[in-house]
């Protein structure tokens, strides 16, 4: 029986690669590819996202400021300095994971709302900084010319060759998280996200690993704008505004938040919304609708959801089994 | 001009704008602490309060053209009635925890916020002051009259709140149900409608601000993120929930943002209020005058 699932839990996963793997080749054209790049993309801010908000509790609303760091650093490197995808990225990972612990700092002395209003406040002085240090990140007029990356002479220079080192990237930001998650890290994030007290009591270093959670998910949206500094080639900083983050948080919610795959389920949401679109003025009105109805009669998101479905399933396997011992085996159950 | 004129007029300005903020910072304020609701869509309510005097200011509805002070009136009284409205559907988002009350009060926000674009359009307009628009000298001092009538009329409505709150009957229920929900209720005090009342209030007081703000600022729907991402700061400045919290907080806010934009720089205003914002919170997580809880296992 156990075999048989794990065949078929096997056999689903190697299909849903193919998809992923066949998407260019479905979509009817280049702006399509484009959604599927930025959902990549949302993905992977959502992952940093969940680790800090959803597994230790951590709020973190300066997720687009960190995404227009790591883009910033890209940029900048690539365009002053003619440094390659390959050390830019690693670049923009430290110096978004420097900035995390500057953000995750005042998580030692303030919880809940007042952390949510710091990290607001924290992400709105990095975009002030980008919007006004005009000599280094030309303003408001963006950055443009940022080449595309390339390896060993194979240069990624449209959407559809983009869109395999987004999924690449996905794919790795996923196992890691997972084995983040897992292991001794995730165990302690709960345990503050449980219980705070309680978790300094058994000796957690809470301090150490409330800000780890922070630079985490700053790494993640760094890494995500690394990757769409170089797909766009062009950046500016009112793509990296306040509701770049409400967006993420939106998608994280609705998706799962506190379970990996929700950030991946959340990523339909990019989707949906480029689908609202026929709505025109009315698509955002629907959409924030949608949230509200969300957060009223599915608190848990489309993973919780699957999680209350799962439990009723587990019940009622348990109820048969009562049964069965009352020496009633119900019928269809010989195999 | 003397050093010290400079200075008095920058923290005359920064009263003004101040009082805008403690106006918006005591509606957060109220509705979370009388139904512990930290209230996001609040800066969209601000916004619609805004446009709801102004339309009948500049004669948007039917060609109605109302006096400045006429249009005022009417402003706060349908924006507090949509803040009726609004309490009903906030009350179930209450008892969730906070990420989930900040998803769903966002995303009230979001509609309001684009309901308006649909309604009044994406362009702002700007809004001609009702009162002359030269300086008045005061020893040296020039002020703008709309920047006193709005430290005038915000002064007033501060001190008639504090006043409503203590002094009537609707005010102490208001206080009893803000303290001790189960109890207030215990003792006939209908919770729900002060929670109502409450949330006329706060709505009522960020229309206000908006309308008085209308003909110093650029009325446009994207205002609400500036103005509710501020008021809140205010209001945590000074310490979330508590009255005389918002009312400094607010007041601080707006001192702190002009005196940065008149002596160290002007494209860092709002940065360094935040970073003080930060520093305060670090050294005072309750807020300026919050009182300081201490958390129970």
């Amino acid at each position: 029986m156990k075999t048989r699932s794990t065949l078929w839990k096997t056999l689903a996963l190697v299909a849903f690669l193919a998809l992923l793997l066949a998407m260019p080749k479905i979509a009817r054209n280049d702006y399509q590819v484009r959604i599927l790049n930025m959902t990549g993309l949302y993905i992977l801010i959502s992952l940093g996202l969940n680790i800090a908000m959803g597994y230790c509790g951590q709020i973190n609303l300066a997720m687009g400021a960190f995404w227009a760091v790591g883009a910033y650093t890209a940029a900048l490197l690539n365009t002053n300095f003619k440094w390659p995808f390959w050390l830019t990225l690693p670049a923009a990972m430290v110096i978004s994971a420097i900035i995390g612990v500057v953000v995750g700092l005042p998580s030692l002395k303030v919880r809940s709302h007042y952390l949510a209003i710091v990290t607001i406040g924290l992400g709105e002085v990095i975009n002030i900084i980008l919007v006004n240090e005009e000599k280094i990140t030309r303003g408001a007029m963006g950055i443009p010319g940022i080449k595309r990356p390339s390896l060993f002479g194979f240069t990624f220079n449209s959407e559809q060759k983009y869109y395999y080192l987004v999924l690449v990237a996905v794919i790795l930001g996923y196992l890691i998280a997972r084995q983040i998650t897992r292991h001794r890290f995730g165990r302690a994030f709960r345990a503050i996200r449980d219980d705070y007290v309680a978790a300094k009591a058994m000796g957690v270093n809470t301090g150490f690993y409330q800000i780890l959670a922070i630079v985490i998910s700053g790494v993640y949206a760094g890494v995500a704008g690394v990757l769409f500094a170089h797909l766009n080639t062009y950046i500016s900083p009112d793509i990296f505004e306040f509701r770049s983050t409400l967006f993420v948080l939106t998608m994280t919610m609705v998706g799962g938040m506190g379970n990996l795959l929700g950030s991946l389920v959340g990523g339909i949401l990019v989707i949906l919304q480029e689908a609202l679109r026929t709505f025109k003025d009315w698509q955002l009105v629907f959409y924030g609708v949608a949230v509200v109805l969300v957060v009223l009669f599915f608190p848990g998101g489309v993973m919780g959801i699957a999680q209350r479905w799962r439990e009723r399933q587990a019940t009622r396997l348990a109820s048969a089994a009562e049964k069965e011992e009352a020496g009633n085996p119900p019928s269809g159950e010989v195999r | 001009m003397t050093k010290t004129v400079i200075l008095i007029q920058t923290i005359v300005g920064g009263l003004g704008i101040g009082s805008i903020y403690a106006l918006v910072a005591l509606g957060y304020s109220m509705v979370y602490r009388s139904m512990g609701l930290v209230n996001f869509a609040h800066g969209s309510i601000y916004m619609i309060g805004t446009y709801f005097g102004i339309i009948f200011y500049r004669g948007m509805v039917a060609g109605i053209h109302l006096p400045y002070w006429a249009a005022f009136i009417v402003g706060v009284l349908l924006t507090a009635i949509l803040g009726v409205l609004l309490e009903r559907l906030f009350r179930p988002l209450a008892n969730l925890d906070l990420m989930l009350m900040l998803l769903g009060t966002i995303g009230v926000g979001i509609m309001l916020d684009n309901l308006a674009i649909i309604v009044w359009g994406a362009e702002g307009f700007a809004v001609r002051s009702p009162l002359p628009s030269k300086p008045i000298l005061v020893g040296g001092v020039s002020l703008l009259p709309q920047m006193l009538l709005v430290i005038g009329v915000g002064t007033l409505l501060m001190v008639g709140l504090q006043t409503f709150l203590s002094r009537t009957k609707v005010g102490k229920a208001m206080r009893a149900a803000a303290q001790d929900r189960e109890i207030a209720s215990a003792m006939g005090i209908p919770v729900n409608f002060t929670n109502a009342i409450t949330f006329a209030i706060g709505s009522g007081l960020a229309s206000a601000a908006g309308i008085l703000a209308a003909p110093i600022v650029y009325v446009n729907p994207s205002m609400s993120a500036a103005v509710g991402i501020k008021g809140f700061a205010s209001a945590i400045l000074g310490g979330l929930g508590s009255i005389p919290g918002a009312i400094v907080g607010g007041l601080s806010f707006g001192v702190i943002e002009a005196i940065s934009a008149g002596f160290i720089s002007s494209a860092y205003t709002k940065g360094i209020a935040f970073i003080i914002m930060v520093l305060v919170l670090m050294v005072k997580p309750s807020g300026i005058v919050g009182e300081t809880t201490v958390e129970k296992v």
